[in-house]
């Protein structure tokens, strides 16, 4: 996986995503523009209000030229400013190796395609981003996007350690926001156990999940010998058209699972196979994060 | 062997109780299939195709190990060795490949039996024929001794092979089978006899009709064609033959069809050939026959010799019975190509002949330059008469003459005309039959000399020459002691007249020696499959007297004789008895020639084995999933596979029933009318952004000012406007898409070509869709010049789209407000009008789609690198560029807003409303 490309193809991706686009929705004046207004007076640059002079106001808080207007000086108001961090973490486990087809990504490709366009969209807004577990502060600004490429490139790099499938439980601040990429197909309870650990504490989170086609369709056919990417084992089934309908309510089941546990803890899940292009994921997931915004500040 | 098949159902059944290998496949999502079992619990069985190959290779190396033939060959009878014997004289050459293919099977039918074999040819050796063994051998080595026979260009000697056989001291109970040719032959009764001595059996075998020999003879002059003749043994209906005449290099020059009437075994044609094709051809060939008995060669006895006659025309108001050119020419005309004129003429023409009567009366020159010509192989003959007669220093005689001439039974002579005596040995013309009735009553006389015996090749009865002649240098000489017409004697009016002329033509090119007729030695001699080539050491000399019964034996093949200059052919035909259908005693078991030979099968079915087994390994990689991804192509490939390849195994020569097949599976989905698919990147590059785009016109300047132009225009909008094009694209219409850009810019131009059908239908379907379609004529500074006809470039780049009705933008229409508000729409040149459709909002949402205009608005639009205008825009100055930007902001917020601003304007109302 050649990463340079990787964080460039993000970018692109981030690019084609573009703020216009959001902004036209209701939530762009909130959160394209990075800095999203607590409807209240405070520390920040955006002007919220004119208020008469009291005493005890600077002399250079006073708006002369507001003031000239009339016979009463007024002092200029900024709105209170606030930017969130959000941690970031994508699975890099041996099972996101794997494509069905030659010409759609490995799911790992799209986590760390998804992952990085994500960075690039929150940094653009603002936001101060890290990757999660990876002992790195929040940080904003184009450079926080190369910092996370470069974390993830130095976690898949250190080859031979094979990287957990589920994020690590550190503890975040409350108010945090993180977004987990991944294919969760790990049994429920150890989700519920992560998703229990950080919503305790108040962080709020966002699950992708990242499948293949062949994982939702399973479209093989006849006698085969299935093998897992993380020495699950073998399993042999003879025609595996028989029980394709089977594994499709198993799948619906654990899709059902996540969404309950990430509704409980008022998160929220999103689907992405890679057959699909990673622009409609990364629309709804940036929605949702806006969403939570609004609903935050309302 | 072919009891091994009943384990077929054995393998049916063990290989449906085996399963075949599972694939083994990788897949992350493992958890949720572990634990998940069959609904269905029937085992694994192996795929039905699969399962028909594996019975079917079974069943192949079974067929394989039965080692099966195709058309087996009967057993032989008896026990005792075999003896073949075949007939290999002239008549066997055709179907003699077929003949030795019989043999070969008899030799091993007698290799399976284990018995000895022994093989004789019933025509005399060749003279260098290697020794042979005789007598019966081993199997293989008779292979090797059948292998070397040959047809021989001789008839066979059935009497001695009779002989010979008794020679060979075989088994009496010896089972023979004679290879004849079918032909009746002397001894053939005396073979019989012998052959039917042994105890084993007899078999004669004989030619179908295709291998039957025909006899082609020698071809006879029948005036200037020549008749070709074919015999054949039996009058079996109507058939045809063809035959080729061909020169010394071998390439055919004429070729005839011979016609056998049904109940004759004589064919006939006529080979019509001009002279000199005729004189050209050195052979004549049955055609499909091959064989030293359907070859005729020719020689100069068959051949028309350029014959010159010194002397004047015949007059056609003369007397032309008194005219010695006459006689000449009647004698001569059909068997040479005879041409009249004086010396100077003939001798420049390539003359062989030359005939001098006695009027020609050559002057001296004329003799010197004809002795010349004979030194160089000419034959001159000369005819006496009164002329000659009156004598001089003439030295073209062969003999002196006698001055003077006599006269035989005139009213003053006691003698009588005489008759001619018989030629002399000596003479070219011995074996012409002498009429009794030709009488000389007049004659020059030779001055007897000692060597006058020597020279005369005709005489009368009283033994005066008539005819004498010498050979000078490479030709010769010849005098007729009697005039070549009436005067003198009656030869002229007699069949020996041409008879004797015709020699002396054949005398040319000195067919002949001193002697004229001599004994020839072999120069090239003919094969038994017609081929010439050269004599075998020891051939013999052709002697005088080869009439028609000398027949072509070992010592003198038939072929060519003589040297290098001058051959005689001698010929199979006309020197063999006609042939004449074989006649057995009854009782002779027969049988016929056959091709049909047997195939052993079994490397065929082991082949096919094999085929299949590689078939089978194949499949069984892809079913376990071993195969390189690209070669998965679809579920149903593999049945398709094999289906196909079943077919093409069980009609082997049928390779388009794969063909078919595989057609079948990839003929594409019948195509959907529509517009053609985008490729991705033609997609993303012009659906990713914002695009400006203009047609290529195909003229450079415009196109690089239309570019610039919309390059300056994008500049404006990102600046002033929400708009951020990306940079302009320019359209090829023959292959772009024009749909993925909301407005299009198009200079007209009057060196453009018309649009092609294709480009015309795009940008149809671009206008019915939705685009906008913004046409510039830039001749707003010459329109007053076509107010009348509008702009033919206009019309004609037009023609093939549906325009839409066309009205002048009313001023309040939404292109006036879209952005900016103007009142008018100037470019480089100010004034001038903008077209719009007329439909009031019927289609489209009431956006026009087509915008026409004429002020040349890319030229104001175009800027260079610092902002800087490109052309000057007139009258108006910079501020009129100014009013072109606008011009340009307002027409793409209408292709990308539509009529928005129109209900824009009405925002005052109802906000009052509103608030109300």
């Amino acid at each position: 996986m050649a990463q340079p490309s990787t964080l460039h193809r993000s970018l692109e991706l981030a690019g084609t995503l573009p703020a216009l686009m959001v902004a036209a929705d209701r939530v762009a004046a909130t959160v394209i523009q990075g800095v999203h207004g607590r409807r209240r007076v405070g520390q920040g640059d955006a002007f919220w209000q004119y208020r008469p002079y009291r005493d005890g106001d600077s002399a250079s808080q006073i708006d002369w030229r507001q003031s000239a207007r009339s016979r009463h000086l007024f002092v200029r108001e900024t709105e209170w400013e606030a930017a969130a961090s959000v941690w970031l973490w994508r699975d890099a486990s041996p099972s996101m190796q794997y494509a069905s087809l030659k010409n759609i990504d490995t799911k790992a490709v799209r986590a760390e395609l998804i992952t990085l366009a994500l960075a690039s969209l929150l940094t653009d807004a603002g936001e101060r981003i890290a990757i999660l577990g990876s002992g790195m502060r929040p940080i904003s600004g184009r450079v926080a996007v190369r910092r996370v490429a470069e974390t993830m490139v130095g976690e898949t790099r250190d080859g031979g350690r094979a990287l957990p499938s589920q994020p690590p439980l550190v503890p975040l601040p409350a108010h945090g926001t993180v977004v987990l990429v991944s294919d969760w197909l790990d049994p429920l309870d150890s989700v519920e156990a992560m998703i229990r650990h950080y919503a305790s504490v108040g962080v709020r989170g966002h699950l992708v999940q990242v499948l293949d086609p062949a994982e939702e369709d399973l479209p093989f056919n006849g006698h085969v010998k299935f093998e897992g990417l993380e020495a699950e084992g073998q399993h042999t089934i003879r025609r595996v058209e028989t029980v394709r309908v089977a594994y499709g309510a198993r799948l619906a089941a654990q899709k059902e699972g996540l969404q309950r546990l990430t509704r409980s803890a008022g998160w929220t899940v999103h689907l992405h196979r890679t057959d699909r292009p990673p622009q409609t994921v990364l629309l709804s997931l940036y929605l949702a994060m806006a969403d939570l915004r609004r609903l935050n500040a309302a | 062997m072919l009891a091994l098949l009943l384990v077929l159902p054995v393998i049916f059944w063990l290989l449906r109780l085996i399963p075949p290998l599972p694939r083994l496949v990788r897949f992350p999502a493992i958890r949720l299939l572990i634990g998940l079992e069959p609904s269905e619990q029937t085992p694994m069985k192996m795929p039905w195709w699969l399962l028909l190959l594996r019975l079917l290779l079974a069943t192949f190396l079974i067929l394989a190990v039965a080692r099966p033939l195709l058309n087996p060959q009967a057993e032989l009878p008896g026990k005792g060795p075999l003896l073949i014997v075949m007939d290999d004289g002239w008549s066997s050459a055709p179907g003699w490949s077929t003949r030795v293919g019989h043999a070969e099977r008899l030799i091993q039918s007698a290799e399976r039996a284990g018995r000895p074999v022994a093989l004789i040819g019933t025509a005399p050796l060749p003279l260098d024929a290697p020794a042979a063994r005789k007598g019966a051998l081993r199997p293989d080595e008779t292979r090797t001794i059948l292998r070397a026979f040959r047809p021989k260009p001789w008839p066979t000697d059935r009497a001695k092979a009779a002989n010979e056989i008794d020679q060979l001291k075989l088994d009496p109970g010896t089972y023979v089978v004679w290879l004849s040719d079918g032909l009746e032959g002397p001894g053939a009764d005396k073979l019989t006899d012998r052959l039917r001595k042994f105890d084993g059996g007899l078999q004669v075998v004989l030619p179908d009709a295709a291998a039957t020999p025909l006899l082609l003879l020698p071809p006879n002059p029948e005036g200037r064609d020549l008749k070709v003749t074919a015999l054949r043994p039996v009058a079996d209906g109507p058939r045809k033959t063809a035959v080729q005449a061909a020169d010394e290099q071998g390439r055919v020059v004429a070729r005839i069809e011979l016609d056998f009437p049904a109940a004759s075994t004589k064919g006939e044609g006529v080979l019509q050939a001009p002279p000199e094709l005729r004189n050209r051809m050195t052979r004549l060939d049955l055609e499909a026959q091959g064989g030293a008995g359907s070859t005729v060669l020719l020689d100069e006895r068959n051949r028309r010799r350029p014959v010159s006659i010194l002397g004047e025309q015949a007059a056609a108001n003369g007397q032309p019975l008194l005219q010695e050119v006459y006689f000449l020419e009647k004698a001569l005309d059909p068997y040479v190509s005879l041409s009249i004129g004086d010396r100077e003429t003939v001798l420049n023409r390539n003359t062989a002949v030359l005939l001098i009567p006695d009027g020609a009366a050559p002057s001296a020159t004329d003799r010197d330059e004809i002795a010349k010509w004979i030194e160089r192989g000419g034959v001159a003959v000369r005819f006496a008469g009164p002329n000659l007669a009156a004598g001089g220093a003439d030295n073209l005689v062969p003999v002196p003459l006698r001055l003077g001439d006599r006269a035989l039974g005139g009213v003053m002579s006691w003698g009588h005309p005489a008759a001619l005596a018989e030629f002399p040995t000596n003479s070219p013309f011995v074996g012409i039959p002498i009429p009794k009735d030709v009488r000389i009553s007049q004659q020059v006389l030779a001055e007897p000399t000692p060597d006058l015996a020597d020279k005369t090749w005709a005489r009368l009865t009283d033994g005066t020459p008539l005819v004498t002649g010498e050979k000078r240098g490479q030709g010769y000489l010849v005098l007729i002691h009697t005039t070549a017409n009436t005067s003198w004697s009656n030869l002229a009016l007699s069949g020996l007249f041409v008879d004797m002329l015709q020699r002396l033509v054949i005398l040319s090119r000195g067919v002949a020696g001193d002697g004229v007729n001599k004994s020839l030695k072999p120069w090239r001699v003919l094969d038994g499959f017609g081929k010439l080539g050269a004599p075998p050491s020891g051939a013999q000399m052709l002697p005088v007297d080869a009439n028609q019964t000398f027949v072509p034996k070992p010592t003198t093949p038939p072929g060519f004789y003589g040297d290098e200059n001058a051959q005689v052919a001698f010929n199979i035909g006309g020197h063999v008895a006609p042939p004449q259908p074989l006649v057995l005693p009854a009782g002779v078991a027969t049988d016929r020639l056959s091709e049909g030979g047997e195939t052993d099968l079994s490397r065929w079915c082991l082949l096919a084995a094999a085929i299949l087994l590689l078939i089978d390994l194949l499949l069984s990689l892809w079913l376990r999933g071993l195969m390189p991804r690209a070669v998965r192509i679809g579920r149903s490939a593999p049945v398709s596979i094999v289906v196909a390849l079943l077919l093409g195994l069980a009609a082997v020569a049928a390779p388009h029933v794969t063909q078919a097949q595989t057609t079948t599976v990839a003929a594409p989905a019948p195509e959907k009318p529509g517009p053609p698919p985008l490729t991705d990147e033609e997609a993303l590059k012009g659906s990713l952004d914002t695009r400006l785009a203009y047609i290529i016109t195909g003229d450079k300047d415009v196109d690089d000012l239309s570019k610039a132009g919309l390059e300056g225009l994008s500049e404006v909008l990102r600046n002033r406007t929400s708009v951020e094009p990306a940079d302009p694209v320019g359209l090829d219409l023959e292959k772009d898409e024009p749909r993925l850009y909301p407005l299009i810019y198009w200079p007209i131009t009057s060196s453009e070509p018309n649009l092609s059908p294709r480009a015309a239908a795009s940008l149809d379907r671009y206008l019915r869709t939705g685009g906008i379609l913004f046409i510039d004529t830039r001749d707003q500074q010459m329109s007053f010049d076509r107010s009348a006809n509008g702009n033919p470039d206009l019309k004609r780049l037009l023609s093939g789209i549906e325009v839409p009705p066309l009205i002048a933008m009313p001023p309040d229409h939404v292109l006036t407000k879209s952005f900016y508000l103007l009142s008018d729409m100037p470019g480089r040149f100010a004034g001038g009008k903008l077209w719009i459709e007329a439909g009031n909002g019927r289609v489209n949402d009431g956006v026009t789609t087509i915008i026409i205009g004429s002020n040349d608005y890319a030229g104001a639009w175009a800027v260079d690198q610092r902002g800087r205008g490109v052309n000057p825009v007139m009258p108006g100055g910079e501020q009129q560029r100014e009013m072109a930007f606008r011009v340009g902001v307002n027409l793409v917020m209408h292709a990308l807003t539509g009529n928005y601003k129109d209900d824009a304007v009405h925002l005052n109302d109802i906000m009052q409303r509103l608030r109300r």
